[in-house]
């Protein structure tokens, strides 16, 4: 019933609402001393214990440090906190369960009544954020369909993940990249996620209007590019099988990344029961307005500060400053250029010419190599006008590709902008000579021409003049 | 021989403990034979810790014969909590009761035998493949349970010894009085339960068995204490729980629990526990009958549900995969898991799980799950209003003498869910109980039941010693 009357509240085209699972990135797992980050070489099962593979008579023993770190997620999702962590068991058979129960949080939550803001302004609310462990991974030899048996690494066993469920309140593919994508970016802020290491997985409900929103969950889509292919693929499909005169069930399905379709697992007739009970091993343990506080003053900078602080220290304009903020490592690439570099110069070199070559290798910030010393070597030369822009632009593409010393890299490869008129006007002198035609058609009113001219210039300065310099010296010269 | 004055002579070279050790493990061999209290005899273990304790013999339990409940994991040794789906499980580590007995130099000599997971107040729900031990004054009859063969072994032994028992439900204090013996539960967390194989994880827990009251208490001793590998142990100081053995017991305030003394109570107990509270009350303790309605009405279902929701989720983990028993891997997981889970698990573990998987059950769970819960406090409510006016209560600790294995086939599963009446509400209520042996009636033993406020241990082992 209460289903019924708040499927009446949405209004449109497509409802989806979000289940993240994230992966904490604490030293230990959730309620052992095991190692949760492979040092080299993944051994299977190698990273384990009595708790963490579920041994009669091993007992959980909570680790602080993921509570402390689940905390400062909700303080920046702006859920209000639960006065206890209360631990309970969801119990489930599947080889992947070293227990056959999972330890989660299930009635009281850490966090409710949070929210989180879109790039388009819009706010979604966060209804809860709880902590719960990782199952081991399951590892099907030949494939998910053709292996004839699985294998059990438990490794990943006992991992600490934090859920965070969304209300329905996305309204497209793109709005739930975008969230995918704000989480993520906020996750890193707090320090509590590591890109390289920890897993960030998603379980979608979505709906359709044509449907009278029946809702369907769509399992398991790792990463943001992913949700938004997920999700692209089940509303197309959710509204071609209503075309088709069919029935869109209450469902359970997998997200295949592999071949970009889902796949029902079950309806909800074979729905599990979960028979949730409070886990008696752990007692509850109280969150003090103490414990809170001390997260608090050891927050760190979020996204919504970093643009405060951009626009008001940097003075730059509010695109500028949103745009790098959105990315933590842009952000913090800003913060050490511009130790040495004029801010406003190297925010528009770090998100014009920076996103643009990352663009173009499809590569993120991380996994360049870039550091900030080798943006303030190429700004450098640009704010000492050493070199050119273009060669700026030219120099950022190869930084991307590896990272080294643009100062070095200029001295070698002679790169140096040409700063000396002398040179400057013989080849102005030399193109004006060459391309009479064109100093002819320019002085009967076409401006083409004049380009076409000053574009020889460059040429003979292999792009080290200044366009601006070429552009002077050629009108007093004509 | 007390443990102490045996441990004396261990210390001071008189007993060569190898020696002993070797003769206790016959003893124990033959004993088993007939009585079936071990489900494992440790001798290699046992020979192996003799030999160190005789070149180090300072320890507290030094050279002194300590069986272990088969649900106490001992590393190395094949521990199964009674049940066949645990079977060639033998643990990477040991619980941390069984660490400190080693440390001290008590000699691990073998897992007894219980109910299948605890399951039992006779010790007749046996695993498959497992024997009931016979009770070691009369064959015929039972052990109790579910710590049965801790009590038979602990009774029976020619050697001076103590066992480490397990309680859920009544497991300690109910096979001490079938058997004879003391038999302490402890406040809930005040002994680490790390290592113990789950059956009601808030209910469980370690306790020692002892012919002695000296016995008891040296062993309460050695085994309490904060434990950072289980979230539950009590992080408070342990006390000397012996310092009260024979001291005036005058002016104490003992309660006596009202349906203790009720119909359903074998006149011969009746008498026993008369017996004890004539001998209290000659000593100047001051006794008073005291009602505790909650306790009487709902201890038995609210246990039942609580422990069976507990056990059902705990024992999932037993299903062919990573230890213990296994199958020949066929089907789907679902078909593996139930196929092995079915021929390995006993009747009793079986009716646990369904009744504990359904009162978890959505729909079922706010009625069963949950309201058991909000009693379960109720019943802690009154307890503790008791125990501002009491120092103990007293009670049978159960309310008939150890049935004979015929009279027991005889009773329904409600008659015999029953016998636990009096020893489910100090379990629920997380209060440290004792069994004091009050001698024998028509050559088989009677017990009382000392149930104290969380924590007084040593008051209770103080009121204990008055009876002997």
């Amino acid at each position: 019933m209460a289903e019924e009357i708040k499927k009446l509240k949405f209004t449109t085209d497509v409802v989806i609402g979000l289940e993240v699972h994230v992966e904490l990135a604490t030293d230990s797992k959730l309620f052992c001393g095991c190692s949760t980050n492979a040092k080299g070489e993944d051994e299977p099962n190698t990273r384990t214990c009595p708790v963490c593979l579920g041994h009669p008579g091993s007992k959980p023993v909570l680790n602080k440090k993921a509570v402390d770190y689940a905390l400062r997620l909700c303080l920046a999702l702006g859920s209000t906190m639960a006065p206890e962590l209360v631990f309970s068991r969801k119990s489930y058979f599947y080889p992947d369960m070293s227990k056959n129960y999972q330890i989660t949080q299930y009635e009281i939550p850490l966090g409710e009544h949070g929210s989180l803001k879109l790039s388009d302004g819009t706010k979604i609310g966060i209804t809860r954020v709880h902590m719960e462990e990782d199952p081991a991974a399951l590892v099907h030899p030949a494939g998910m369909t053709g292996s004839k048996f699985v294998l059990v690494d438990y490794n990943r066993s006992g991992d600490p993940l934090c859920e965070v469920v969304t209300e329905p309140e996305l309204a497209s593919p793109e709005q739930a990249r975008d969230f995918m994508k704000k989480l993520i970016n906020i996750l890193r802020y707090l320090g509590i996620f590591d890109i390289n290491r920890c897993i960030i997985k998603a379980d979608a409900n979505v709906s359709v209007k044509e449907s009278s929103y029946q809702r369907v969950e769509i399992k398991n889509i790792t990463g943001f590019k992913d949700i938004e292919r997920a999700l692209k693929y089940e509303i197309k499909r959710q509204k071609e099988d209503i075309k088709d005169g069919q029935v869109i069930k209450e469902e359970t399905r997998a997200w295949d990344s592999q071949y970009g379709v889902t796949r029902s697992m079950r309806t909800k007739e074979t729905e599990a029961d979960y028979g949730y009970i409070i886990d008696p091993d752990l007692v509850p343990i109280e969150i003090t307005k103490e414990w809170v506080n001390k997260i608090k003053e050891k927050m760190p900078e979020l996204p919504d500060e970093k643009v405060k602080k951009f626009m008001h220290d940097f003075k730059l304009n509010r695109e500028d400053a949103e745009v790098i903020s959105a990315d933590k490592d842009m952000a913090e690439m800003l913060e050490g250029v511009a130790k040495k570099i004029n801010p406003v110069l190297a925010a528009k070199w770090i998100r014009r010419e920076l996103v643009r070559c990352l663009n173009y290798k499809k590569k993120e910030l991380h996994e360049t190599g870039i550091k900030a010393k080798h943006i303030i070597s190429l700004l450098k030369l640009l704010e000492q006008k050493k070199i050119t822009d273009t060669t700026g632009q030219k120099l950022m593409e190869k930084l991307v590709s590896k990272p080294f010393d643009a100062e070095d890299y200029v001295k070698k490869e002679g790169l140096e902008a040409i700063g000396d008129s002398g040179e400057l006007e013989k080849f102005c002198n030399e193109a004006i000579a060459e391309n009479d035609k064109a100093v002819a058609e320019y002085k009967d009113g076409n401006e083409k021409s004049f380009n076409f001219i000053v574009g020889a210039v460059m040429r003979k300065s292999k792009g080290k003049a200044d366009p601006k310099a070429v552009r002077e010296l050629l009108l007093g010269k004509i | 021989m007390k443990a102490a004055e045996f441990i004396q002579k261990v210390n001071s070279g008189e007993i060569d403990v190898v020696e002993h050790t070797h003769k206790v493990i016959e003893e124990c061999k033959k004993l088993n034979k007939e009585y079936n209290y071990f489900n494992v005899i440790s001798e290699e273990l046992a020979l192996e810790q003799a030999k160190a304790v005789r070149k180090n013999p300072d320890g507290r339990l030094a050279g002194l014969p300590v069986s272990i409940k088969d649900c106490i994991c001992v590393k190395g040794v094949e521990s199964r909590a009674g049940s066949a789906i645990l079977n060639g499980y033998k643990p990477l580590f040991n619980a941390t009761a069984v660490k400190k007995v080693i440390r001290e130099g008590g000699i691990i000599i073998g897992k007894t035998s219980q109910d299948e997971f605890g399951f039992g107040g006779f010790s007749v729900n046996m695993g498959k493949g497992f024997k009931k031990p016979l009770n070691p004054f009369d064959k015929k009859r039972c052990c109790g349970g579910s710590s049965g063969g801790s009590g038979g072994i602990t009774q029976k032994a020619s050697f001076p010894n103590i066992s480490l028992g397990e309680s859920t439900g009544g497991s300690i204090v109910n096979p001490a009085s079938f058997c004879g013996i003391y038999g302490l539960c402890p406040t809930y967390g005040r002994v680490s339960r790390y290592g113990l194989i789950d059956y009601g994880n808030s209910l469980d827990k370690i306790g020692p068995m002892a012919k002695h009251i000296e016995d008891t208490a040296l062993m309460q001793n050695i085994i309490s204490g904060f434990d950072k590998k289980e979230s539950t142990s009590l992080n408070i100081p342990v006390d000397n729980y012996g310092s009260g053995i024979g001291k005036d017991i005058k002016g104490m305030k003992i309660g006596i629990i009202d349906f203790g003394m009720g119909d359903n109570v074998d006149d011969n107990v009746k008498k026993k526990t008369q017996e004890a509270i004539d001998k209290l009350s000659s000593q100047g303790a001051e006794l008073k009958e005291i009602s505790l309605p909650y306790s009487n009405k709902y201890g038995i279902p609210v246990y039942f549900l609580l422990a069976a929701s507990e056990a059902s989720t705990n024992l999932a983990r037993y299903c062919g995969m990573r230890y213990g028993a296994y199958g020949k891997l066929e089907g789907s997981f679902n078909e593996y898991f139930t196929r092995v889970r079915s021929a390995s698990l006993g009747d009793e573990a079986k009716r646990r799980i369904l009744l504990g998987t359904f009162a978890r059950m959505a729909g079922y769970r706010d009625a069963y799950y949950i309201k058991a819960a909000q009693i379960r406090t109720k019943m802690i409510e009154e307890y503790k209003k008791a125990f501002r006016k009491f120092d103990a209560l007293i009670s049978p600790t159960v309310n008939i003498l150890p049935p004979r294995f015929d009279e027991i086939d005889k009773l329904s599963l409600l008659q015999i869910y029953t016998i636990d009446t009096l020893t489910v509400v100090p379990n629920l209520v997380g209060a440290p109980h004792i069994n004091v042996p009050m001698g024998l009636v028509d050559k088989i033993p009677s017990g009382v039941m000392l149930t104290a406020d969380h924590l007084n241990e040593g008051k209770l082992i103080q009121i204990a010693s008055a009876l002997r």
